[in-house]
């Protein structure tokens, strides 16, 4: 019967479905209490801060309507920023401005904004209209990414960013996302999103995964999506690593973005990571986890002292993948 | 993690232990019955007593009835006279019913009427003993001779008194013998040969007393058997003594005992008593009940049966929440469709008791689409979150007043069920869906939308299962079950089926 074979080949290769991911990882290691730290991208980003982990520079908050009008002093010496819900999900309510001209703002697709509308679009966030359930929440602007040109043969629009999945601090998977016309500039998978998983050992992209299909091409740019090598990926893994000290969070979903010129930095932190990563790294994450809890058990006591040098060193020792891509890309072409 | 694994699955065991516990207590003990429709046997038993009076004289009917003290429950005595005042007393072990008048005319009918179940007899209580001696009567001539010749062959062939009673009843029903013939001077009715047997028995001090039972059995009329019954040391035997068969069967209704006549009557002549049995059915919970009122021990105590009618109607809808909630927990867990929240579905689904599915489903779909639409063409207003949502809402009211009347004039009456419970389920639905469709956006929130009336409409059905609500209903330990199904569901960590569609992609027959 399909659905028994089908079950059967899933354990085997350590697939993490739903339940499990919620009763063993997420209700294991997660503390509910911890949650706020990373629902709120402005208490996450202060958290990084005081840890000295990169993120993008926070230009301002405004968290009432009088704050409005400081909009313009915050922005004043900033040629580009971004506008965020500090509770937003999904990518929901942000806005890029990318330029400026004659009084207006221009939107990274190019579309002239007036200071009025950008006003509106500021006391919509405010009042809770991307926030989960509809609380009020706080607009947070901060420094605009600018990808690295290595990935703009393979996405369309937005900033694509790696998701590493850690657990007790040891990066157990990565995947790359990219952007696509469907998922409109979003990074995310359930909006259309490609995930192309990356190879914790070299940060070299494999193949994809798009609407839990496996993939090879980008579906807009038809470029081939494997092969290229994310830079800093030490430093990427580092950072991810890091992540689980800052917040106590053990089973951990880091998102970072690779910036042109500052290199990578942490965007935003998930505490029910997705599992469509499994579909791009072509590996199960219970397998994964499993050779992490294992070592975790051997060291005891131990585990909390491990260092994050030691815990990436495992991590890369452990999850690297048999073959890599023939054909190798390190710099845009 | 593992000895929390442990301790779940001791507390599921421990639910699951008295639940079942508690159903086959109930069941096995009480002998509650598994369905509704379940019925036992009522005997109807109908004493007719007729006779004409003479005038203008007191008139005196008495009566024996069945003193009810084994083998059945009465569930119903009555006796139905015009005129008569009715007395009931108890004589030796016999209860007698005695009718009287100032003075009757003509033609006069009495009614006794019985209703018995074999049901929840209670045990009969050890008997009080009887005589196990009795002087032999002084029996002269040719009868004394004629017992004598009978009893020494009985004697020699019984080893006790069962035995001997039964020889004897042989030996008495062989007309064959001139013995018997002599003692029973021609007369050979069934009264008669007995009266012989009990002589028999007498000379041999062998205590024994005329019982006359009626058969509980679906024939129109009949007349009170006779049988022997003498008490052992601990038991009363019975014997037929037409042919010695031991035992008084099942059906057999003990209606008085003695050699009195049924009927003594003063001030009237001419009586005849004639008794009709019918079966009727009754269901056993209606049979409990009834029992009940008359403080008898049934199965109904400390369950809900006791309590008004009106409170168990709504606890009968109250209780099967928690199975439309596992209904619910196993369609998230193990199917993997998505709902809105565990709770949602159920309250939709009693939602749909008051306007029926059909009805409820296309209500849903509309007004969901009416509200979902309004919702859309503010999005474009960039109305807040708060202000957005209560413009649909009231929208949503808007559009159910509007069926109501719409279905009023038509003269469809489901239109007026759209009652307050189900317009503040669908108000709250319509508001989730909304945030979803905020959150999440539109195809997520239409897949969650039909996962949720697919799983209130299942939710309904199992929740209005005649079947099952009577199931829970009698039987609660139902409920531990059920929690103890849930508790293994809360550590349960197998693939949910939609997630074998998911990932399919990492196996081979997916490559």
């Amino acid at each position: 019967m399909f659905g028994i074979n089908t079950w059967k080949a899933l354990r085997q290769r350590g697939v993490m479905g739903i339940n499990q991911r919620n009763g063993d990882y997420v209700l294991m290691y997660n503390d509910r209490h911890l949650y706020p730290l990373v629902d709120d991208k402005i208490r996450t980003k202060n958290l990084a801060l005081s840890a000295g982990i990169r993120v993008p520079e926070m230009y301002g908050i405004i968290d009432t309507e009088q704050g409005i009008s400081t909009l313009d002093h915050i922005v004043e010496t900033h040629g580009d920023f971004v506008i965020k819900p500090a509770q937003g999900a999904g990518g929901d309510g942000i806005m890029v401005i990318s330029d400026r001209f004659e009084g207006f703002y221009r939107s990274s697709s190019g579309r002239m904004i007036s200071p009025e509308e950008l006003e509106f679009h500021i006391s919509g966030i405010i009042s809770g209209i991307y926030s989960l359930g509809g609380h009020r929440d706080r607009a947070l602007i901060e420094y605009r990414v600018r990808s690295t040109d290595l990935f703009d043969r393979i996405s369309i629009g937005g900033v694509p960013d790696v998701r590493i999945i850690v657990l007790k601090g040891y990066p157990v998977a990565a995947m790359l996302r990219l952007p696509t016309r469907q998922s409109d500039g979003k990074a995310n998978l359930h909006q259309g999103a490609i995930g192309v998983g990356v190879d914790i050992a070299t940060g070299v992209t494999l193949s994809g995964t798009w609407h839990n299909l496996k993939i090879d091409r980008h579906p807009d740019t038809a470029h081939p999506v494997a092969g290229v090598q994310i830079p800093d990926w030490q430093e990427c893994l580092d950072l991810a690593a890091r992540c689980y000290d800052l917040t106590g969070l053990g089973y951990l979903g880091v998102d970072l973005v690779m910036d042109k010129h500052k290199g990578p930095m942490m965007l935003e932190l998930n505490a029910r990571p997705g599992l469509n990563i499994q579909i791009a790294i072509d590996d199960g994450l219970v397998r994964r986890c499993q050779i992490v809890e294992k070592h975790l058990e051997k060291l005891g006591d131990d585990a909390e002292a491990e260092p994050v040098a030691r815990r990436v060193a495992l991590s890369k020792q452990h999850f690297a993948v048999a073959r890599l891509p023939d054909q190798v890309i390190t710099t845009a072409q | 993690m593992r000895s929390v694994k442990l301790h779940a699955r001791l507390l599921a065991t421990t639910l699951l232990i008295v639940g079942i516990g508690s159903m086959a207590y109930q069941v096995l003990v009480q002998k509650v019955p598994l369905k509704e429709s379940e019925t036992d046997p009522v005997w109807v038993v109908d004493a007719q007593v007729s006779f004409t009076a003479r005038p203008n004289q007191p008139l005196k009917a008495r009566m024996f009835v069945p003193p009810l003290d084994s083998g059945f429950t009465a569930l119903n005595e009555s006796f139905i006279s015009n005129n008569y005042g009715v007395n009931v007393n108890r004589e030796n072990g016999n209860r007698l019913v005695t009718w009287s008048a100032r003075r009757g005319a003509g033609e006069e009918t009495l009614y006794y009427r019985l209703m018995l179940t074999p049901r929840f007899a209670e045990p009969a209580p050890p008997p009080e003993g009887g005589p196990q001696f009795r002087p032999s009567p002084s029996l002269q001539g040719a009868e004394r001779v004629a017992a004598d010749a009978l009893l020494a062959p009985i004697r020699q062939h019984s080893a006790d008194i069962e035995t001997f009673i039964s020889e004897t009843i042989k030996r008495v029903n062989n007309l064959e013998n001139d013995n018997v013939r002599l003692l029973l001077g021609g007369d050979l009715r069934p009264e008669n040969r007995a009266r012989v047997v009990d002589l028999l028995l007498a000379v041999a001090h062998i205590p024994a007393e005329p019982v006359h039972t009626l058969q509980l059995a679906d024939n129109k009329s009949q007349q009170p058997e006779l049988w022997l019954r003498t008490f052992n040391g601990q038991d009363w035997l019975y014997f037929n003594p037409l042919d010695g068969r031991q035992g008084l069967p099942e059906d057999r209704l003990v209606w008085w005992s003695g050699e009195k006549p049924l009927l003594t009557l003063e001030g009237g002549r001419g009586s005849r008593v004639s008794f009709s049995v019918h079966e009727n059915e009754m269901s056993a919970l209606q049979l409990a009940q009834s029992l009940k009122l008359q403080d008898r021990n049934t199965f109904i105590d400390f369950t809900f049966y006791e309590l008004p009618v009106p409170t168990q109607q709504l606890l009968k809808v109250l209780i099967m929440i928690p199975v439309g909630v596992l209904l619910v927990l196993l369609i998230r867990s193990l199917v993997g469709m998505e709902t809105l929240g565990t709770f949602t579905p159920v309250l939709i689904a009693l939602a749909f008791r008051e306007t029926q599915v059909i009805w409820g489903v296309l209500l849903f779909t509309g007004i969901t689409t009416v509200g979902l639409s309004v919702r859309s063409y503010l999005e474009h207003l960039k109305l807040q979150l708060l202000a957005r949502l209560s413009v649909v809402l009231t929208f949503v009211v808007i559009m159910m007043g509007v069926i109501t009347l719409l279905s009023y004039k038509l003269g469809l009456s489901t239109g007026l069920s759209v009652a307050l419970f189900p317009m503040v389920i669908l108000t709250m639905v319509i508001e989730r869906v909304s945030i979803v469709w905020e959150e999440r956006g539109g195809p997520q929130s239409l897949k969650v939308a039909i996962g949720t009336l697919i799983a209130a409409v299942l939710c309904h059905f199992l929740m209005v299962w005649e079947q099952l609500i009577y199931l829970v209903f009698t039987f609660p330990g139902i409920l531990l079950m059920l929690a103890a199904v849930m508790v293994v569901m809360g550590h349960y960590r197998g693939y949910r089926l939609m997630e074998l569609l998911r990932f399919r992609a990492m196996t081979e027959e997916g490559n």
